[in-house]
């Protein structure tokens, strides 16, 4: 085998010619058998309908798996059985409750994996409507398969009706630079609940069940969040906890921001707008019309953030002030090393970047600048006004379009810079890297 | 004691068979669209009573289909497309909508056919009615309630009652009707009545009908325990809908069929309410045929969209935007869009129209049907609720009757 690892899709594998060692023909693929248990399942056998009646041959007794026939060993044995009967094995690990009555005979039938998945709709824990599985991804290593994503999109629909030759054709020939229907969109495995019922009928399920998700990282709960439908989107929202919620809302893509929330209540808006930067929270706004980001804004309890983000919305998206947060860490000059690393003890949580600490005089007007590494390797009671870098610092007004800030921040390889108000001098806030970096990617 | 313990009882399954009551008549009704009129009209004015005897055949198999489809909403709850996508796969289901989405856009244009119809008699050129009716359908699907559309519907579906009060007071010849009814008389079809008897069949048993009444039943979430209270509501719906077809008949054959007239147009049909209506005829028959016709042509579009959706694994709903759910919207723009343009050809056949796509579902529905049966005996989705060998016996006889039909209809006109 020249390849070790091969992707390829479960409608392709279906059909595939099954042959005796010494080549005679035996008959075609119907479907696989695997290890449900498993997070991603291996094939752990074939079936195949031969004069009406169904058989399954185990994998050990796969000599070779090529595109095109799938060879099986000298006097292979070969079961009769729509369902593949699996001797229980002494239960030491505990099962989940929903696998559990599964376990209660001497034996588990397994259904094979296509009756119970493929066309079925997989919903969430909500029992809701998601979508529709419409292949399934394998991993295929030397003899091995494994399943590894349910496949969803239109691509996939396309491949399992026979049509996506014609439609990548014409896609082609009009559309040569798209990107659309050139990757099939996929779950990944771990994320589906496809433990066979008695009734096959049950819909697939989702595992983002209770604890589950909240160990998840805001970015994957995102991940998956982008991937089902808005109905789907919205009750999973509802799940988390305010502060899960501020994260994940961060994370997903903006096009679905707003759907997300757009018909919760104002009060609980607000309350996950608090667990934001008030910058991100700003962007939330701005997709709202002015009455209900009003109506929002007023819930919210906390005095400090609610200025902030007052202050944020008169700026445009687009604009520095836009992408600007104001939470920066700015102290006087007459700070001991010891006390300033005592505030960021205490106060880390509230301040978005500290690897640049910012100097401002009794009106708030930024006078220096100095990076957390070059505090750090100071005697203790060094004061902050000696050590910062007065001359040269690098900054923006607030009206400057993002391109330029990019451009800006680019060309003097900054990863904090510091916004400053035009007239007064005054420290307005802070643009990260990674608050420009989203429209840069939406740019390209 | 006893005796009242029996009564509260008896009151107690009143109330929830009135509870559940509900799909299989709405359904029945739709049945009875601007397609169903003027098949039923042409047939009393081709033919007379002499079809007539095809009527009850229909109706049981129409109760059967119907018993099937609402048996297996109540059972699984899922709806018709969500099955045959689960149990014959992608590609079998993407033609078999493919070929029922023709169909669809045949009976829309039907309905507004029907529209188009129904404002001639009022003297509105189609060119005002057709145009505002759509922008009235879209109003309606994406602004209205759905529960209030469909009760509105059925206040409207009275009228077909002027129908069986105009029967009476003609009083036929009630002897000869029941004989016409109750005995087949094979020997008189000829070749001209197959277009006639498939669409009738056609009209009766529709496709569409079998994903809409199973999704009207799932989403009632009726349980299974309640199962019979779902097909007295079948039956019952059945029932009044063939009613009202035997009558349409009856008047329509008293009334046309005896002077040896023809139904060219609305007009024509509307002479068999003269007896109940007199000058009034043409009004009652439009203000019938319009209610008929513009609730089809929203309920239909509207549900088209949602089973091909449903099969297809798209996002679908009213509530949704066009952004959230673009196939679902765009196939409902096209579907009364494009079929309102066909209308508004001048000088098109309009009443061939609303027969026309009658004999499409005929030629149709015994594939649904095969589909249907299939599904009703896998006890995987069923449970213990399978179709009887007796029961199967009559569902594909029923298919090969149909096929029959289609056969003869196909051979005579279109090979010959």
């Amino acid at each position: 085998m020249s390849k070790i690892n091969e992707n390829l899709f479960f409608s392709e594998f279906i059909g595939r010619k099954i042959m005796h060692h010494n080549g005679n023909f035996i008959s075609t693929v119907k479907d696989i058998f695997v290890d449900f248990e498993e997070v991603y399942p291996s094939a752990i056998a074939l079936q195949f309908v031969k004069n009406g009646q169904y058989f399954y041959t185990e994998w050990s007794q796969i000599d070779q798996i090529n595109p095109n026939y799938i060879k099986l060993v000298k006097n292979p044995n070969l079961g009769r059985s729509r369902t593949f009967p699996v001797l229980k094995k002494p239960q030491e690990k505990t099962v989940k409750s929903i696998l559990s009555h599964q376990f209660k005979g001497e034996t588990i039938e397994y259904p094979p994996i296509g009756k119970v998945i493929l066309d079925k709709q997989i919903v969430d824990t909500f029992g809701k409507k998601v979508v529709r599985v419409n292949d399934l991804s394998l991993l295929k290593r030397n003899n091995e398969i494994t399943i590894t994503h349910a496949s969803i999109g239109t691509r996939s629909l396309l491949r399992r009706i026979g049509l996506l030759g014609i439609v990548n054709f014409l896609n082609n020939l009009f559309f040569p630079n798209s990107t659309r229907l050139k990757n099939d969109t996929l779950i990944s495995w771990q994320y589906v609940h496809a433990v066979p019922d008695k009734n096959l009928n049950k819909n697939v399920k989702l595992t983002l069940t209770d604890d589950e998700i909240k160990k998840l990282h805001p970015a994957d709960i995102a991940d998956i969040m982008e991937e089902l439908d808005n109905n789907a989107r919205t009750l999973l929202f509802k799940e988390l906890d305010h502060e899960l919620a501020a994260e994940t809302l961060s994370e997903i893509n903006q096009e679905y921001k707003k759907g997300i929330i757009r018909d919760e209540k104002p009060e609980d808006i607000a309350e996950i707008l608090e667990f934001m930067g008030p910058d991100e929270a700003v962007d939330i706004l701005n997709d709202f019309d002015t009455e209900r980001a009003n109506q929002i804004i007023q819930k919210i309890s906390d005095k400090e953030t609610k200025e902030d983000i007052i202050e944020l919305l008169e700026y445009e998206e687009d604009s520095a002030g836009g992408l600007m947060s104001n939470e920066v860490f700015e102290i006087t000059p007459n700070l001991k090393k010891l006390d300033i690393l005592k505030i960021i003890q205490n106060e880390h949580d509230e301040i978005e970047s500290i690897y640049d600490i910012y100097i401002v005089n009794s009106e708030k007007q930024l006078i220096g600048q100095c990076p957390l590494n070059k505090l750090l390797i100071q005697k203790e009671n060094i004061s902050i006004g000696e050590i910062m870098e007065k001359e040269d610092i690098k900054y923006l007004t607030p009206e400057v379009h993002w391109r330029e800030v990019a451009e800006f921040m680019s060309k003097y390889n900054l990863i904090n810079l510091p916004i400053i108000d035009k007239s007064n001098k005054e420290l307005l806030g802070i643009v990260s890297v990674d608050d420009v970096l989203p429209w840069l990617l939406d740019e390209r | 004691m006893k005796d009242k313990i029996k009564r509260n009882q008896f009151i107690t399954q009143l109330f929830l068979l009135l509870s559940i009551i509900g799909p299989g008549l709405i359904t029945a009704n739709i049945d009875n669209d601007a397609g169903g009129i003027a098949t039923y009209s042409l047939a009393g004015a081709k033919t007379g009573y002499r079809l007539l005897w095809i009527i009850l055949p229909i109706t049981v198999a129409l109760i059967i289909v119907q018993e099937m489809s609402a048996r297996m909403g109540v059972v699984s709850g899922k709806g018709l497309a969500d099955l045959i996508r689960e149990k014959f796969g992608a590609k079998t289901t993407f033609y078999t909508i493919v070929f029922l989405l023709i169909a669809d856009l045949g009976n829309t244009m039907a309905e507004f056919a029907g529209i188009a119809s129904a404002g001639e008699i009022f003297g509105i050129s189609k060119y005002i009615s057709v145009p505002l009716s759509s922008v009235f359908v879209w109003l309606l699907v994406l602004k209205g309630d759905y529960k209030i559309v469909e009760r509105v519907f059925l206040l409207g579906c009275t009228v077909y009652i002027s129908y069986i009060v105009s029967g009476v007071i003609i009083s036929p010849d009630w002897s000869q009707v029941s004989k016409s009814i109750f005995i087949p008389n094979i020997s008189s079809i000829n070749k001209s009545d197959l277009p006639i008897i498939v669409g009738l069949i056609g009209t009766s048993i529709t496709p569409w009908m079998q994903f809409y009444i199973q999704s009207a039943i799932v989403e009632k979430d009726i349980s299974v325990n309640n199962l019979w209270h779902t097909k007295v509501d079948v039956i019952f719906g059945c029932i009044t809908m063939s009613l009202v077809t035997i009558f349409i008949i009856i008047c329509c054959a008293a009334t046309i069929h005896v002077n040896n007239g023809t139904i060219t147009s609305a007009k024509d049909a509307a002479i068999a309410l003269k007896p109940l209506a007199g000058d009034y005829a043409s009004a009652l028959f439009g203000i019938g045929l319009f209610n008929a016709s513009i609730f089809s042509a929203a309920l239909l579009p509207l549900a088209t969209s949602y089973y091909v959706c449903e099969g297809m694994g798209w996002e679908s709903g009213v509530d949704r935007t066009l952004k959230e759910a673009p196939n679902f919207f765009i196939l409902f723009g096209i579907l009364v869009i494009f079929s309102a343009i066909v209308i508004l050809i001048p000088d098109i056949d309009l009443f061939n129209i609303l027969v026309f796509s009658q004999i499409i579902n005929g030629l149709l529905i015994p594939i649904i049907l095969l589909f249907i049966i299939n599904l009703c005996n896998d006890p995987d989705i069923m449970g213990e609720y399978t179709n009887g060998s007796v029961y199967n016996f009559f569902c594909y006889g029923i298919v090969a009757v149909m096929l029959t039909a289609n056969l003869g209809l196909v051979y005579f006109y279109f090979i010959q």
